[in-house]
């Protein structure tokens, strides 16, 4: 590196604080010592590349010298909320091992006799811009780091966030590895594909739920019984890998979880279905006091209802900024990670791969209109159930799967991201019931790039060659166009 | 100092030492780690002041302190006399339940460094197991039953470990005067039911360790029949005659038979081959065999589901030279009407074969590695209240860092730097080099992203162990995990068969004829020739191994072949095939019973080389994709061909 770079040195317990513009890119290196991102442990002397307006942290326990690229916001705190987050860790950490002692029959000592045996099970909220992500992949990235063998599930209930797959999905995922930090495009790590990678968090296998809005107000009735789908699932799952349930679960949950202005109910009854469908025994409140005691008053009793501290380094974000890592996201669920490193780096990696690796080549199709059935759930647009004069009922339900017809102008199909459903398990025709649709997890997305209406055929971005023959895609209110 | 790594390089040759890989009972307290032992005691008083104080550490069962006490004990065969007696002493003196662990001490010694061991041993072991066995509980007494039938064939020569008199006079102590085979008059139901489990235990190792060991397989089958048969109650006549057939078969095993799944030495676990990642192994999105495409090998489901009564007899003669007539014993049995004809077969084969699927016992590293974390992680009082975790207590990075010495440069993940955590990191390094090498392999060649795994498949975990995870078969599986395992292994071995290319041809393009996907031919340096991978030679055509195991199944070859001139297309235009990684280890039934909407399902989820979609094209041109295609591993056209010949018309 030449003459742009420079070195910080870092105090133990002090993070390095950036934020990238839109185009830019950063390169941190480790030169010696021990240092984090978001719980991520840094290698030395490898190159770390950051993009698409990454908002990040390089945090160190123990003091180091990192060499980078000038970003344009950078600074260097001294208070950050770790030391609480690493005590929280411990806890968990505590309830893992004795639910693995539980598990094994292994002796328990005297002392410990009464201490309850159930593994975390961690739901995490939180206002807008408090850092929730982040909490939930640092908790996660300190149990992969443990040596344990924990793989604990991440659920991501924010249909806003995307996590692994595209913004208005929901998900859930073992997560073996650390989850680096590079873009905002793939906060939690990345989705499998088909190329190698060195990270097994660069290669996770969500199951993918479609929601299909970015806010819990627009279907609250579709979200709750998604969450409610995957907490079954997870139940599945854990009936099979008894020591996998001992890492325990962390839920990410939408800021409107925390504070609604208008959808006070629906924002009860989803933090309900949470708390219900994953069995959650903590609930962390990251910042937020008069939640933390709404919470207590409902939750307390019977199960740990904690507040913890925000970090100052939170950015505040704007819609635009949140659009802009849609089309990141999205653009990363196609094409994979193009970052071009800064000037004067050649080789660097980004989220822990090498960046030949994660340019992915998604296919283009033309399919028959009738190839594929494409529905949406629930009316276009739908005033709220209460808005509706009373006596009124609806025309369209809110979980009643529509046909979307192609041909049909208006069908708002073009440049839509849809999901593809998988197919059922049981093909047995008696076993098929109407609200399937929305019970069914989702393979992929798809993005109508043309339509021809007279020769009733449709372009379609797919992430890899496949045919769709019989399928069925659900829209949402995504649009993406590269 | 003695360590455990000095010891660690020893082979424990023998192939009976139960504790090591039997059954985790024996092991479930894992001890502290072995005492450190001062190096040279060429005193003899010294040196059995020393072994005695060792021995008092023996508390509980446990590998390390056993294994250290054999090496001492081998090291200083001069003293075996000294030896012998702390061991002796130190058995009578000690409460109740920490003589077994003793007895396992004096087993190990014995079978390990047999002599002078056994010899000096045998002096008291007869007095000294009865009043043991007098004094102990029902649980330790079955334990003790196990051993003792391990030292009939206990000697490196598969003789009596410590002579037949020493032998026949612990087992008529136990089990009362029949015992013995020479000399029969009563042997008592529970007598024979030990044994009895001890040659199936030993046959279910045998069959773990061995998965196409069909004679091991039918005898588990035929034992647990067995079992039935003497639990519910059998003459005398026939005690003796299960009896004598039991003993020959064990004796059988011990001669024939098996180094056990893991040398006991190894630190890291008796994880059979067929249960290690499938042979592709970083690819974890594409396990490139799903179960559903080989019809042709029975899964465990069909096996199950053919009641033993029809499969036995016609199996039982291929079961090996040592004579063993099991099946004849039983239907002797059966005839005289002990056993109904369909009564409990198909539950006792069922049963059996669970039991087999089953992975070993996680291995004692890993416990106690995970136990020295949890005793250290407890240390630490964290509350989860608001106010107890702001407190400061930066407790975290001692687990972060100083329990973590070892690093991957590569990528940052630590490992402990333990033994346990050495093998881990090397399995770690290993999945770098392999990632790396497929990297290169691909230059070029377009990624894209996999499809998200179904339901079934992510509820059973079944596509990811192949990332240096390090917990190789740690964890419950259940039974279809275990039926995709030993697909996964089949499918290894077809594709570790090869053809060696013809002279001159080496040039000359050739394709399979049922998916068309051209050969990659490859040096093999032993043989120093030319070969094809997962090729078979068959009527003067090579095919790939899994493509014609899987015709050969459907019939599809015969169709093929017939068609072939017709239908001999190039595919050097076709857009590159790649697999679905979600869809690819699917239910096992899938492909036997393609219904219609199946065999659609099946060509959606493979990207069709005829292009059933017009206008599909790669936005990313593949530059060379003939170089990397068949080292991924089966061409995917194959699934189409299946599908297609499935739908169309005949």
């Amino acid at each position: 590196m030449e003459g742009e770079s420079k070195e910080w040195t870092l105090d133990p317990e002090t993070e390095y604080r950036f934020e990238l513009d839109p185009g830019e890119s950063l390169a941190v290196k480790l030169i010696h010592g021990h240092a984090e991102v978001f719980g991520a442990e840094l290698a030395a002397n490898h190159p770390y590349l950051f993009g698409q307006e990454c908002k990040a942290a390089v945090f160190t326990w123990r003091g180091c010298t990192i060499e980078m690229s000038h970003p344009s916001t950078e600074y260097v705190s001294e208070e950050t909320p770790m030391a609480a987050y690493a005590n929280l860790h411990i806890a968990f950490e505590q309830m893992r091992v004795r639910a693995l002692r539980d598990l094994r029959g292994s002796p328990v000592p005297e002392y410990e006799r009464d201490k309850p045996t159930d593994p975390p099970r961690v739901l995490v909220l939180g206002p807008e811009n408090s850092g929730k992500t982040t909490v939930c992949k640092i908790l996660i990235n300190y149990a992969v780091r443990a040596g344990q063998g924990w793989s604990p599930l991440l659920i991501n209930a924010d249909p806003a966030e995307g996590g692994w797959a595209a913004p208005g999905a929901i998900s859930v995922a073992p997560v073996h590895s650390p989850l680096a930090t590079c873009s905002p495009g793939s906060p939690l790590g990345t989705a499998a594909t088909s190329a190698p990678t060195a990270l097994s968090s660069n290669a996770l296998l969500p199951l993918a739920y479609w929601y299909g809005h970015s806010e819990t107000k627009r279907n609250p009735l579709l979200l709750e019984r998604i969450v409610r789908n995957i907490g079954e699932n997870i139940n599945d799952k854990y009936q099979v890998d008894l020591q996998g349930r001992t890492a325990g679960l962390i839920v990410d949950t939408p800021a409107s979880f925390a504070s609604g202005h208008r959808s006070n109910d629906d924002r009860q009854r989803l933090i309900r279905a949470c708390v219900d469908a994953f069995k959650i025994n903590t609930i962390l409140v990251v910042g937020h006091e008069k939640l933390n005691v709404e919470l207590n008053r409902n939750y307390g009793s019977h199960l740990t209802v904690v507040k913890i501290p925000k970090s100052g380094g939170v950015v505040e974000l704007d819609h635009l900024y949140r659009e802009r890592v849609h089309n990141y996201q999205l653009h990363t669920y196609f094409y994979g990670q193009r970052v071009p490193p800064p000037a004067g780096i050649s080789s660097a990696s980004l989220g822990g791969e090498t960046l030949s690796d994660i340019i992915l080549s998604p296919s283009s199709t033309i399919i028959n209109f009738g190839d594929l059935s494409i529905f949406r759930i629930g009316a276009e647009s739908m005033a709220p159930s209460s808005a509706l004069p009373i006596g009124a009922a609806r025309v369209v339900s809110e979980t009643q799967a529509v046909p979307v017809d192609p041909a049909a102008s208006g069908s708002g199909l073009l440049n839509a991201v849809l999901a593809v459903l998988a197919q059922p398990a049981n093909t047995d025709e008696a076993e098929r019931y109407d609200e399937e649709i929305l019970d069914l997890p989702i393979m992929g997305f798809i993005v109508v790039t043309n339509i021809d209406i007279p020769l009733r055929k449709m372009t379609i971005l797919a992430p890899n060659q496949g045919s769709f023959v019989g399928r069925t895609a659900v829209i949402g209110s995504f649009e993406w166009q590269e | 100092m003695y360590s455990q790594q000095q010891y660690g390089v020893q082979p424990f040759p023998h192939q009976q030492a139960p504790y090591f890989h039997q059954q985790p009972p024996y092991y479930q307290q894992p001890p502290p780690p072995p005492p450190p032992v001062a190096v040279y005691q060429p005193d003899p008083v010294s040196f059995r002041r020393d072994y005695t104080n060792h021995l008092a550490e023996l508390k509980v069962n446990s590998r390390p302190i056993i294994q250290n006490l054999s090496m001492i004990a081998q090291e200083f065969s001069r003293f075996a006399d000294i030896v012998a007696q702390c061991i002796e002493s130190h058995i009578r003196r000690v409460p109740q339940w920490m003589k077994l662990p003793a007895f396992y001490l004096l087993d190990a010694i014995s079978k390990n460094v047999y002599e002078p061991y056994a010899r000096h041993f045998s002096a008291f072991v007869v007095p000294l197991f009865l009043e043991t066995y007098g004094q102990v509980d029902e649980q330790t007494r079955s334990k003790m039953e196990e051993m003792l039938l391990t030292w009939r064939t206990g000697s490196p020569t598969s003789t009596f470990l410590f002579g037949p008199g020493s032998q026949n006079a612990i087992e008529r102590g136990v089990w009362g005067d029949g015992a013995s085979a020479s000399n029969s008059n009563l042997i008592s139901t529970a007598q024979v039911l030990t044994e009895l489990e001890f040659t199936l235990s030993q046959k279910e190792r045998a069959f773990q360790t061995n998965p196409y060991d069909t004679t091991s397989q039918n005898h588990i089958i035929v034992l647990h029949q067995l079992r039935k048969l003497v639990e519910a109650g059998v003459s005398q006549d026939e005690l003796q005659q299960i009896l004598t057939q039991l003993r020959s078969l064990a004796r059988a095993a011990a001669t024939t038979v098996v180094q056990p799944p893991v040398p006991v030495t190894t630190p890291v676990p008796a994880t059979p081959a067929s249960w290690s990642a499938p042979a592709q192994p970083s690819y974890p999105v594409q396990p490139s065999f799903p179960p559903s495409a080989s019809p042709m090998y029975p899964t465990y489901d069909t096996v199950k589901a053919e009641p033993p009564t029809t499969v036995l007899p016609s199996v039982a003669p291929s079961a090996s030279g040592s004579s063993i007539d099991l099946v004849g014993l039983l239907s002797t049995l059966k005839k005289r009407g002990y056993v109904p004809e369909n009564g409990t077969p198909l539950g006792a084969g069922t049963s059996s074969l669970e039991d087999v699927s089953k992975p070993e016992s996680p291995p004692d590293l890993e416990r106690e590695s995970s136990r020295s974390y949890r005793d250290a992680i407890l240390l630490h009082d964290v509350r989860l209240t608001t106010m107890d975790i702001t407190r400061n207590r930066p407790g975290i990075v001692e687990f972060l860092y100083d329990r973590l010495a070892a690093q991957c440069k590569q990528c940052g993940i630590r490992f402990p730097d333990t033994t346990f955590g050495k093998k881990h990191m090397e399995g770690h390094l290993d999945m770098h080099f392999q990632q790396n090498r497929k990297a290169n392999q691909n230059v070029g060649r377009g990624h894209s992203r996999s499809w998200f795994v179904g339901l079934e498949d992510w509820v059973h975990d079944l596509a990811v162990d192949v990332k240096g995870k390090g917990r190789e078969g740690a964890r419950p599986l259940n039974a279809k995990a275990a039926a995709a395992a030993a697909n996964a292994q089949r499918d290894a071995d077809l594709r570790a068969q090869y053809v060696v290319v013809p002279r001159g041809e080496e040039a000359k393009p050739v394709a399979c004829p049922i998916c068309k996907e051209p050969f990659k031919s490859e040096f093999l340096e032993d043989d120093e020739e030319w070969v094809w991978r997962n090729a078979v030679l068959k009527d003067e055509r090579v095919y790939h191994a899994t493509c014609h195991a899987e015709a050969a199944q459907s019939g599809l070859a015969l169709r093929l072949r017939s068609d072939l001139a017709a239908s001999l297309r190039s595919h050097s235009s076709t857009p590159e095939i790649r697999p679905v990684g979600s869809g690819a280890v699917a239910a096992p039934q899938v492909l036997t019973g393609l219904k219609s909407s199946d065999a659609s399902l099946r060509a959606s989820l493979s990207p069709s080389p005829e292009s059933k979609l017009t206008g599909t094209k790669r936005k990313v041109e593949d530059t060379d994709r003939t170089v990397s295609d068949e080292a991924e591993g089966t061409p995917r056209a194959k699934k189409l061909a299946l599908a297609q010949a499935d739908q169309s018309p005949q």
